[in-house]
């Protein structure tokens, strides 16, 4: 009570100093309508994650708008510009994910890890290998000793080259042996999984929720998956097939440079709560994701910074980085 | 039959109905203005799904996009700019009908035929959902390179009266397609390490820099004549004679929608210039093509609009979108917890027939907002181009913006319109430049695609049925004008 009339000074104050020109220093977080910025297809799993956080957030985050900001082009360095653009600001997020870490790597995009500020991992998304219900192939080893017997024959289509998906292939592939598999690129994850569909080529490298109705229906089969899923309880996982990796799409939230510690301890706090909210839970089992949640930040940007150098080391020796 | 009319019953509900109605206006609204699209429309209603029960999210999305296909024919009709790109077909005649000073004749047709197809393509989902999605899948790549020849040799009906002026701009187009990181490499192309070429300078662009602002230029420099014609006469309809009298074009426009449409990756733009181009292959008076033919209106209207529902086939029964929109239609669907797919006509087949029923009462709902804002369009018509052209490219420019949210493209847009009115003035055809931006990345990423799964062997493109099909009349298609033109040499009478 004796404090309340404090406010009256306040306003006037702000008021003074906005004024002055000189933008207050709030102490109050969130003091404006949060901006989730995605430079993802629209529609697009990572386009789906930034809606369904602003969706769920305003609870967490004092009632305020949260709303997702396209900004597409670049491969993703328009978006990522406007945010490395707005350092300090807590009010600007972006939904970052391992096609990121990759057009990092390649040199496509001239972005390093350092230009954002690791927030909290969501989503990991382990990559399968799957193929239309009368394929020879029953294993992941049928796969490559065909490829291995006859090289070049074998066909893998996916989406995009030197994509996060490429990437997750050609490092199963190294572990494997590198037997001769040809990578058929594609617009989309989509259209990737038409290709092995209609029988035009033999196998397709990619997610679980692209291709689950096939599975339900049985249409396709997984040979293997990356990291065991749930939904996926009785197919084989590459460990156990002898192939010791689990190369995944992944998705997180990073902000733009330079927030404080504590201004980002109290970012993942409200995303947390965001994702643990009914309706953010109710998007994830509706979309085929598992949580994989990291909220250790430091970890997060860890991480972030190593699938860069493991994109890196892989993509020089397949001799496929940009700028050298 | 019990089935669809209990979907009907679903559609006809007060809320599916006001989902139906609010689609339909922001659909038209979405298609007409320039950059915008039925992708753009969808993207924003995104949000707005996520707070409706299924049934209402479905219904409102199906008609958005139905309602935008017809949309882009008014900008095309009024002033010869596409309002997306699926309507270029459409300013070949509509635009010309309009200069005659029969512009309400042209949005009639317009109207008319985009219902006619609307209802026919949902027709084709309804009955060939299953066989249809068998034959998405079996085209490959050769079939694919395959359809964007025969897309490509349309070039030889667009160039005009000096062929190599026009086979130049389709370079353009060709060129112009290439900037950007290659698909299958992933390796940046003419970018000249620029990131913000990367993404290539894309279509939406092109259009708004030729159609619009290079248009606009040349009208406000003067050569223009002004469309011609009373009021009276500009907002006079079409006959319902006249329209029933065209359901030879609507029914090929929808036949040809509804096929192209159901192929992942095709889509409408396509479909309607290749329905415009057969029509006027199989008319008695080609030569009347591009001067106010009301087939040339008809059918790549009928098109696009039979595109919508043969779209749903492969995102229905494979889950998969087959077009940017059938890509934001599957995020929503996702969010609403409807997984389209094999098992879906099973599982959820209220849902599948209350789509149907959606579909139809889209249509009407279209044909409805539609035919309340023809006078409204008639209008825009008469406005002076001093005034009108600059509005045009100012609202062109936000569309371009807005569609990714990047600035680029507004300076892309430019761009073109400079390249476009250099081009108009030293008498480059527009059009084929357009059609090689499109049809370029399907020849070319489908022709690689094909040789790396034939280890090389070019035999691949004759061994498909299809493709060797489509190739053949691509030859026939672009050796047939010039075969016309050796015969009249002849005969100086014939050329006028």
């Amino acid at each position: 009570m004796a404090r309340a009339w404090l406010h009256w000074f306040a306003v006037p104050a702000g008021l003074g100093l906005i004024a002055c020109g000189a933008a207050p220093e709030e102490a109050r977080f969130p003091n404006r309508p949060i901006e989730i910025v995605s430079w993802a297809t629209p529609g697009g799993p990572s386009d789906l994650l930034a809606r369904a956080l602003a969706e769920a957030a305003p609870d967490y985050f004092e009632g305020q708008r949260v709303s997702v900001m396209t900004r597409q082009g670049g491969a993703g360095a328009v978006g990522m510009q406007y945010l490395r653009g707005r350092a300090g600001d807590p009010h600007v997020l972006g939904v970052f994910t391992a096609s990121g870490t990759v057009n990092m790597a390649t040199g496509r995009i001239p972005f390093a890890p350092t230009d954002f500020t690791p927030i909290l991992r969501i989503q990991v998304d382990p990559f399968l290998v799957a193929v239309r219900e009368d394929s020879p192939f029953q294993t992941l080893g049928d796969l490559f000793a065909v490829a291995r017997e006859r090289p070049g024959e074998v066909s893998m289509s996916g989406f995009g080259a030197a994509s996060a998906h490429f990437l997750g292939f050609q490092r199963l592939r190294a572990a494997a042996g590198d037997p001769d598999v040809r990578w058929i690129a594609y617009e989309g994850s989509g259209d990737a999984v038409v290709a092995a569909l209609g029988g035009h080529t033999d196998a397709v490298h990619t997610n679980y929720n692209i291709v689950r109705e096939h599975l339900r229906a049985g249409t396709m089969r997984v040979l293997a998956v990356a990291l065991p899923l749930t939904a996926l309880r009785d197919t084989p996982v590459y460990v156990g097939e002898g192939y010791d990796l689990a190369p995944v799409h992944w998705r997180g939230v990073v902000g733009p440079p330079g927030l404080a510690p504590e201004v980002r301890a109290d970012l993942r706090e409200r995303l947390l709560a965001t994702i643990r909210a009914a309706g953010f839970q109710e998007y994830m089992a509706r979309a085929a994701m598992e949580y994989a949640v990291m909220d250790d930040s430091d970890a997060f940007g860890d991480w972030i910074a190593e699938e860069v150098e493991t994109s890196r080391a892989l993509l020089g020796r397949l001799g496929l980085l940009v700028n050298e | 039959m019990t089935a669809f009319a209990e979907g009907l019953a679903t559609a006809l509900q007060p809320a599916n109905l006001t989902a139906l109605l609010g689609g339909s206006l922001l659909g038209v609204f979405a298609g007409a203005v320039p950059g915008l699209s039925s992708t753009v429309g969808l993207a924003l209603v995104l949000p707005v799904t996520f707070a409706l029960e299924p049934t209402p999210a479905l219904l409102m999305m199906i008609s958005i996009y139905m309602a935008a296909e017809y949309g882009g024919s008014i900008t095309a009709i009024a002033i010869g700019v596409p309002g997306s790109s699926p309507a270029l077909a459409t300013t070949f005649d509509g635009y010309a009908m309009t200069r005659r000073g029969e512009a309400g004749r042209a949005f009639g047709i317009s109207l008319f035929a985009s219902m006619s197809g609307g209802i026919l393509g949902t027709l084709l989902l309804v009955v060939a959902l299953g066989p249809l999605s068998r034959a998405a899948i079996a085209f490959g790549p050769p079939e694919y390179f395959g359809l964007g020849v025969f897309g490509l040799a349309i070039v030889a009906n667009l160039v005009g009266k000096d062929p190599l002026k026009g086979i130049i701009s389709a370079l353009i187009g060709l060129v112009a397609f290439l900037v950007g990181l290659d698909v299958l490499t992933g390796a940046p192309r003419l970018t000249f390490g620029s990131t913000t070429l990367m993404d290539g300078l894309g279509l939406v662009p092109m259009l708004i820099g030729f159609f619009a602002i290079a248009e606009a230029l040349d009208a406000l420099t003067g050569r223009r004549p002004r469309v011609d014609g009373t009021m009276g006469m500009r907002a006079a309809l079409p006959r319902f004679k006249e329209l029933f009298r065209l359901w030879r074009p609507i029914l090929r426009g929808s036949a040809i929608g509804g096929v192209i449409g159901a192929i992942p990756g095709a889509g409408a733009t396509i479909a309607s210039i290749v329905a415009w181009n057969e029509e006027r292959r199989l008319s008695r008076t080609p030569e009347r093509f591009g001067t106010g033919e009301p087939a040339g209106i008809a059918a790549p209207e009928a098109a696009n609009n039979a595109c919508v529902g043969a779209a749903m086939i492969p995102l229905l029964a494979l889950g998969i979108p087959g077009s940017a929109s059938a890509a934001v239609l599957l995020g929503g669907l996702t969010v609403q917890g409807v997984a389209p797919g094999p098992l879906l006509m099973t599982e959820q087949a209220s849902l599948v027939y209350a789509l149907y029923a959606g579909f139809i009462v889209a249509v009407v709902f279209m044909l409805a907002v539609g035919r309340l804002g023809i006078p409204l369009w008639v209008r825009v018509v008469s406005l002076r181009p001093q005034i009108l052209m600059p509005l045009v490219v100012a609202i062109s420019l936000i569309g371009a913006f807005v569609l990714r949210g990047n600035l680029a493209d507004a300076w892309f847009a430019l761009f073109f319109g400079l390249v476009g009115f250099l081009m108009l003035r030293r008498g480059y055809p527009l059009a084929p430049a357009v059609l090689g931006l499109i049809l370029g990345p399907m020849v070319e990423t489908n022709y690689r695609r094909a040789l790396a799964l034939s280890s090389g062997s070019h035999t691949v493109f004759l061994e498909s049925p299809i493709s060797l099909v489509l190739i053949g009349l691509a030859v026939i298609s672009f050796a047939a004008p010039a075969l016309r033109g050796r015969l009249r040499l002849g005969n100086p009478d014939a050329d006028r």
